[in-house]
């Protein structure tokens, strides 16, 4: 090649930077909190981008089975492309397997495809709750890249700092001198999803409109809806 | 500029064309045998969206922070780890497993990206039991420890981050191996990695001797640990205990770092 | 801060490299070979960015010794370096280039004569009597420029080696407290101590 060509046309070809960043924060709060025979998944619906709420009803949870629902919170459209994506993987592990795939295989599941964009990831932070195979409450956390662990009680998104030290508190009884814990049971673990969502709502300004709360049991989901403050 | 390209597009170590003296051998490659990316590497590269060496306000913030240790003895080998994970300065979990048990008579530990250890160690185990199946019989602690090392080296300089402890009780006995994301392993008597691995080592090297009594050993490890979290922000939560025998290993506790201060006060 | 130096005696060469592994501010381990045999008489020392240099050492080697194999001659101090060399330019031109500096010697036995080869990852390879890569070169270059003849005997090189490493521990900033020496000549290779 003559080297005159050569210079020319590494000047016509260099990519040209435009800042472009493929990425957005579009808020929001989901909590799980995991019982003894059932699992608690709740999550606001409102959607924002920086100081404009683009909706005050785009649900982050999902039924990803009768036995597990999957929430996600940061970036949206990342959020909604995982979930279709798992939701296909569903599918076809339905049909291949004649059974409906456990809360262990899903968790496995949605770490390998977090981790297959490792070097692309998908912007979200991601709650799993559902009922296990022996019929045990539980909830699964994941980072952007999919590591992953169970966990009885969870907090993700805006207000994550908020809710999550409450939870410890109310949930795990992180720090009580006291003795006698009252159990967990499924009243109790919705009022504490309402009290974190309530207040989470005065104080994160990406959090409000709808409360939406799962409830995973044996017998299968339920779902209850609430108004948050819409300010 | 085509025709120039495809002349080194190829293979890094040599070009297909021009073997005389590698004819044949280059059609065998053990990175190539074990760690065929498990998926397709897209076109748009932001490993910079991750990384925190090339990117201190990267958005997506990913879990680090770690003190892990182990070390060889006359009662074989004690693994500890602490079990904070933070994600820039929040603390993302109390409860982090960073030992990752790869089969029963190994272990793996983890430092630096969550995900990235997580992953690569299960992809391990994989193979460790692939090997098992072929072979009718165990694999070393060496050779999965440099299956590891390969899997992991040609993601080298794109952002995965790894700091990793094997251990395991094989033919040749209790073997220690250290193994990070730059490709590099090493063997030793006495590891320690993450943030607060200076601390770590300097509790661990000023009160270690081979002669130790297992008591004596964990107890060091435990203390090791505990020291680490006491100076090292990034480091807390539990000490996770581990001790390798000769029959595999055995998980020897969880201890709440919370409780440990006061019973070191002496309280 | 790895050291690597070598120095060509009458009928043999000797090397000497530091054993440290160091991460960031730690040495992970303070007995580490940093050489490897390629075949019965040649040597290579490796240094450089960390993972690289014992996949590019194992890769070399392990070719070599393939070549010797197949053809049932082993390659003279010359080929390897000439093959390595090759290898380095070949993968500077890659997408990740190795980052590997190296010294190989060895003893020529077709024409009885010691080779030292300083070849650096950009590909550059040159036989010298003696050479060294890292910072400590520049403590050693000069002793060896002042000291070295071409009818060195063993003994006198080992003494040249201690005024080396001696030198290092007086005026180098870093403690590279321990290093594995190595000869090559008639017989192969084998380890010593000074």
């Amino acid at each position: 090649m003559n080297p005159v060509d050569f210079y020319n046309e590494t000047l016509t070809s260099v990519p040209t930077e435009h800042g472009f960043y493929p990425y957005e924060s579009n808020g929001g709060t989901a909590l799980a909190i995991a019982g003894e025979d059932f699992c608690v998944v709740a999550s606001d619906t409102r959607q924002s981008n920086g100081y404009l709420i683009n909706a005050r009803y785009a649900p982050k949870a999902f039924k990803m089975s009768e036995k597990a629902v999957l929430a996600n919170s940061v970036f949206a459209a990342d959020g909604n492309a995982l979930v279709r994506r798992l939701t296909q993987r569903i599918q076809w592990y339905k049909h291949s397997h004649e059974k409906e795939i456990s809360i262990t295989a899903l968790a496995q599941l949605v770490s390998n495809t977090l981790y297959y964009k490792r070097f692309f990831p998908f912007y979200t932070q991601v709650l799993l709750g559902g009922i296990d195979e022996s019929g045990a409450g539980v909830v699964y956390s994941f980072d952007p890249v999919g590591s992953y662990g169970l966990e009885v009680c969870r907090a993700n998104g805006t207000a994550s700092a908020l809710i999550q030290p409450f939870l410890d508190n109310q949930v795990e009884f992180k720090n009580v001198q006291f003795d006698d814990k009252p159990r967990m049971t499924l009243d109790r673990a919705i009022c504490i999803a309402k009290d974190a969502f309530t207040s989470a709502t005065e104080r994160d300004i990406y959090t409000g409109d709808h409360l939406e709360i799962f409830i995973i049991k044996q017998d299968g989901i339920t779902i209850e809806s609430y108004p948050l403050k819409k300010d | 500029m085509d025709a120039f390209v495809n002349r080194f597009k190829g293979s890094s170590t040599f070009l297909a064309d021009e073997i005389s003296m590698l004819d044949g051998f280059g059609s065998y490659d053990a990175v190539k045998e074990f760690s065929q990316p498990v998926f397709e590497i897209p076109a748009v590269q932001n490993a910079n969206c991750t990384d925190e060496k090339s990117d201190s306000e990267c958005r997506i913030k990913i879990e680090h922070g770690t003190t892990t240790l182990a070390f060889k003895f006359q009662g074989g080998i004690i693994v500890a780890v602490d079990s904070r994970a933070s994600a820039g300065n929040y603390i993302a979990s109390q409860t982090v497993k960073k030992v990752i048990e790869i089969n029963p008579y190994l272990l793996g530990t983890m430092a630096g990206g969550a995900a990235d250890c997580q992953f690569w160690q299960r992809e391990l185990g994989r193979h460790c039991r692939l090997y098992e199946l072929r072979n009718k019989e165990r694999i070393s602690v060496a050779a999965a420890s440099k299956l590891l090392a390969n899997m992991v080296y040609p993601y080298k300089r794109m952002g995965i981050s790894m700091g990793t402890m094997v251990t395991g009780w094989d033919k040749t006995g209790p073997n220690l191996f250290y193994v990070d994301s730059d490709g590099s392993r090493y063997k030793n008597d006495v590891f320690s990695v993450g943030s607060g691995a200076t601390f770590a080592y300097g509790v661990l090297d000023s009160g270690l001797d081979y002669e130790l009594s297992t008591n004596d050993a964990i107890e060091l490890g435990r203390r090791s640990i505990y020291q680490a979290t006491y100076r090292d922000a990034a480091s807390g939560g539990s000490v996770r205990i581990y001790h390798v025998e000769k029959e595999g290993w055995k998980f020897i506790g969880l201890y709440d770092v919370g409780k440990l201060h006061w019973e070191y006060c002496g309280l | 801060m790895e050291f690597l130096i070598g120095i060509t005696g009458k009928d043999f060469v000797l090397t000497a490299s530091d054993t440290s592994a160091a991460r960031s501010i730690t040495v992970m381990k303070s007995n580490e070979d940093k050489s490897c045999d390629l075949n019965k008489h040649n040597i290579m020392l490796y240094a450089g960015e960390a993972g690289d240099t014992v996949n590019f050492a194992e890769y070399i080697q392990r070719n070599v010794r393939l070549y010797g194999i197949r053809n049932g001659i082993e390659l003279t101090p010359k080929a390897a370096a000439t093959f390595t060399r090759k290898e380095l330019a070949t993968s500077l031109r890659s997408r990740h280039p190795y980052q590997v500096f190296l010294l190989i010697a060895g003893y020529d036995i077709t024409t009885s004569s010691p080779h030292l080869y300083w070849i650096d990852y950009l590909g550059s390879s040159a036989e010298v009597p003696f050479a060294a890569h890292g910072y400590g070169a520049y403590y050693c270059l000069s002793i060896l420029d002042r000291y070295h003849h071409p009818n060195l005997t063993l003994d006198e090189a080992k003494g040249l080696i201690k005024k080396c490493i001696d030198e290092l521990n007086n005026r180098f900033i870093v403690n590279l407290s321990d290093f594995k020496i190595k000869v090559t000549d008639q017989d192969g290779i084998r380890e010593i101590t000074i």
